[in-house]
């Protein structure tokens, strides 16, 4: 192989091949922001309509009837499709109802933590001096405490719960953005249209507002998009510690939590809520990668090798 | 040097800051929490004993003292490791973190042993085949391995090795450590048993300690087939790169000599960083699933318990570990990377 001499060939495979290959990667690509988004759509549908699909409403949101105790530890049959817990609930409905505690925790934390990181940026990339430095301070505090330890200490000195979960993943998830942002911010500001309209007298606010927050969102957007499945992994950790949401809860963290003490006899309840929970996180990161690759145009970059 | 003493005496000074911060927070979360305090602080005790222990917890915060006496105060204590002693162990605080640091950290090397040459290899594979179909399936597997929940794929090793009856609880077992008169000294049993020349041990040790490690490797490993790939792709277009082609330099050379080399200073500063999350992985595996000793004991203790103190110590133990490991892994990319100075 000879130096440049197969300059047109892309990706090393053999030439006749390229068009076909391309065009497979391209099918490739479609694929992944297909399936991320069918993943996440799928999972929204369940959430809105969980009470209409769990065969036992009541048992998937917790609720054990008097006559459970009969079908304890079923395995998975045609009438409980993923088999039944330790309480003899139906598995599958609590599974289901898992979804909309899955999408709320994701939706409140990543929401929350992108309007607090891009605010605090966004100002401390304007104002400079003082301000700056003190949101790098605590970008970078909040950055080395890990979010699962600081929800111990709020659940031993708050009590657990859906806002300790929140609380603490907030806290912690919000310096991530506020440092891409700033890294964004830092260019925007020094453009000349802020310049000029801060000399037109425009107040800092609506600046911040109006020229630089909406010229730096995109790519922020994107990284929370692909972090939502990471949030999510994150949340129902905290949970399945049990330092989250209260037992007995449809949440997957909490239903492999109560599955662990029987996980010989009874791997479904632990295996079932782990699969809808990689699945979820696997789609949103197969989304936000391919949104991020459409916005970058360098990752779609031509790519030859010399030899 | 590519480093200089300012760089390194300025980032002591930001971690101390960063330390004292987190101090801050966690005396905050105590007193600025709903209810008493010093209820809180020893632990939510009940029984005839349990008026006398709020009244020792709450002289011991000093909470008559004005908030910015005790703030302050509160950080010294911090920082001089004195946090009193646990309400579980009834021992001071750091040194039962300290003790049982050692078993998390040995199962996080072991962790990294797996995760990084596999992750660069794959990820290196990955790049120079790129666009063919093994590059895909890499692709995938990459995203597949980032996105697995750690607990989840240790529940399924753990049930696969009991049913097996495979030893996979625990970090050894004891009545053949007995036995065979192994005794810790270092708290890192595959290097103790090693010294001691102790092989049925050290195979005991290792065979318990790979299935946790093999479930928090995923993470690690699929972020680094990632991050290689892409840092193999910039640096096969650099221009050196098409120099040496020109010279004829021999394709086996460029690929592993030239372009290993240019890659590693990246490949060690995320390790840095995928070191610090792993440590969060292996507490919430170690202990929960596979019974072992560790951070993760530690916290789940704490919680039954209701003791904060251990709470605040692991808090502060893990954002130093973050620090100490992030800063290292920057002095070392600055030492092995000639463009890069500190």
């Amino acid at each position: 192989m000879g130096a440049g001499v197969n300059a047109q060939q892309t990706g090393g495979s053999p030439r006749g091949a390229g068009l076909l290959s391309s065009l497979l990667r391209r099918q490739v690509r479609g694929l992944k922001f297909g399936a991320g988004l069918t993943v996440v759509l799928v999972m929204l549908a369940l959430s809105l309509t969980c009470d209409f699909i769990a065969p036992y409403p009541e048992e998937g949101r917790g609720i054990a009837p008097p006559d459970a105790r009969d079908r304890i530890l079923l395995p998975p049959s045609t009438d409980h499709l993923f088999g039944t817990d330790s309480m003899g609930r139906d598995l599958f409905s609590r599974v289901v109802m898992g979804t909309r505690s899955a999408l709320m925790q994701i939706l409140i934390v990543i929401s929350a933590s992108l309007a607090v990181g891009l605010f605090v940026a966004v100002l401390s990339a304007y104002f400079r001096g003082v301000v700056e430095m003190v949101v790098s301070y605590l970008t970078e505090l909040f950055m080395s405490v890990p979010a699962i330890v600081l929800a111990l200490a709020f659940a031993i000195a708050v009590g657990r719960g859906l806002i300790t979960v929140i609380s603490s993943l907030v806290i912690t998830w919000w310096s991530w953005y506020a440092r891409i942002t700033h890294i964004y911010a830092r260019g925007v500001v020094e453009m000349d249209y802020v310049t000029l309209s801060r000399l037109s007298g425009l107040s800092p606010l609506k600046i911040v507002w109006r020229h630089v927050l909406r010229n730096v969102y995109p790519p922020v957007l994107v990284q929370a998009i692909t972090d939502m499945g990471s949030v999510l992994l994150e949340a129902t950790a905290i949970n399945f510690l049990s330092l989250g949401v209260p037992i007995n809860s449809p949440e997957w963290g909490v239903i492999m939590y109560e599955g662990k003490d029987v996980l010989v006899t009874a791997p479904w309840v632990t295996i079932f809520p782990g699969l809808f929970l990689l699945v979820t996180a696997l789609g949103f990161s197969l989304l936000g990668d391919s949104l991020r690759e459409s916005l970058d145009p360098r990752l779609r970059r031509k790519w030859r090798l010399w030899f | 040097m590519p480093l200089s003493l300012n760089y390194l005496a300025k980032r002591l000074l930001w971690s101390m800051l960063v330390v004292v911060g987190v101090a801050v927070l966690s005396y905050l979360i105590i007193v600025l929490s709903p209810g008493d305090p010093a209820v809180k602080w020893a632990g939510n005790p009940r029984g005839a004993n349990a008026s006398l222990a709020i009244e020792l917890a709450r002289k011991e915060l000093g909470l008559q003292d004005p908030i910015y006496v005790q703030v302050p105060r509160f950080v010294v204590n911090v920082l001089t490791g004195n946090l009193g002693l646990s309400i579980f162990y009834k021992q001071p605080v750091f040194p039962v973190i300290t003790s049982n640091l050692t078993s998390t950290l040995e199962l996080l090397l072991i962790t990294y042993l797996i995760a990084i040459p596999t992750g660069v290899l794959l990820g290196y594979f990955s790049a120079v085949r790129r666009g063919s179909r093994v590059d895909d399936f890499i692709q995938q597997l990459g995203v597949l391995l980032a996105n697995t929940p750690t607990f989840w794929l240790g529940s399924a090793l753990f049930l696969v090795l009991v049913t097996h009856e495979i030893p996979s609880s625990g970090r050894v077992d004891y009545v053949l450590a007995i036995e065979t008169g192994f005794q810790s000294i270092t708290g890192f049993y595959l290097l103790d048993s090693l010294v001691q020349g102790n092989l049925r041990v050290f195979l005991d040790v290792l065979v318990r300690l790979l299935p946790p490690a093999l479930a928090i490797s995923v993470y690690p490993m699929g972020l680094m087939i990632r991050v290689v790939r892409t840092l193999v792709t910039e640096v096969l277009l650099e221009d050196y790169i098409r120099v040496s082609v020109a010279l004829g330099v021999k394709k086996r050379r460029i690929l592993w000599t030239f372009t290993l080399r240019a890659v590693m200073p990246g490949v060690i500063q995320l390790s840095g960083i995928a070191f610090a999350y792993s440590l969060v992985d292996a507490m919430v595996v170690e202990s929960v699933v596979f019974g072992r000793p560790g951070l993760g004991r530690l916290l789940i203790d704490a919680l039954n318990s209701s003791d904060f103190r251990i709470a605040i110590g692991l808090i502060v133990v893990v954002t130093v570990f973050y620090l100490v490991v992030n800063t290292l892994a920057d002095v070392v990319q600055a030492l092995t990377d000639p463009r890069v100075r500190l």
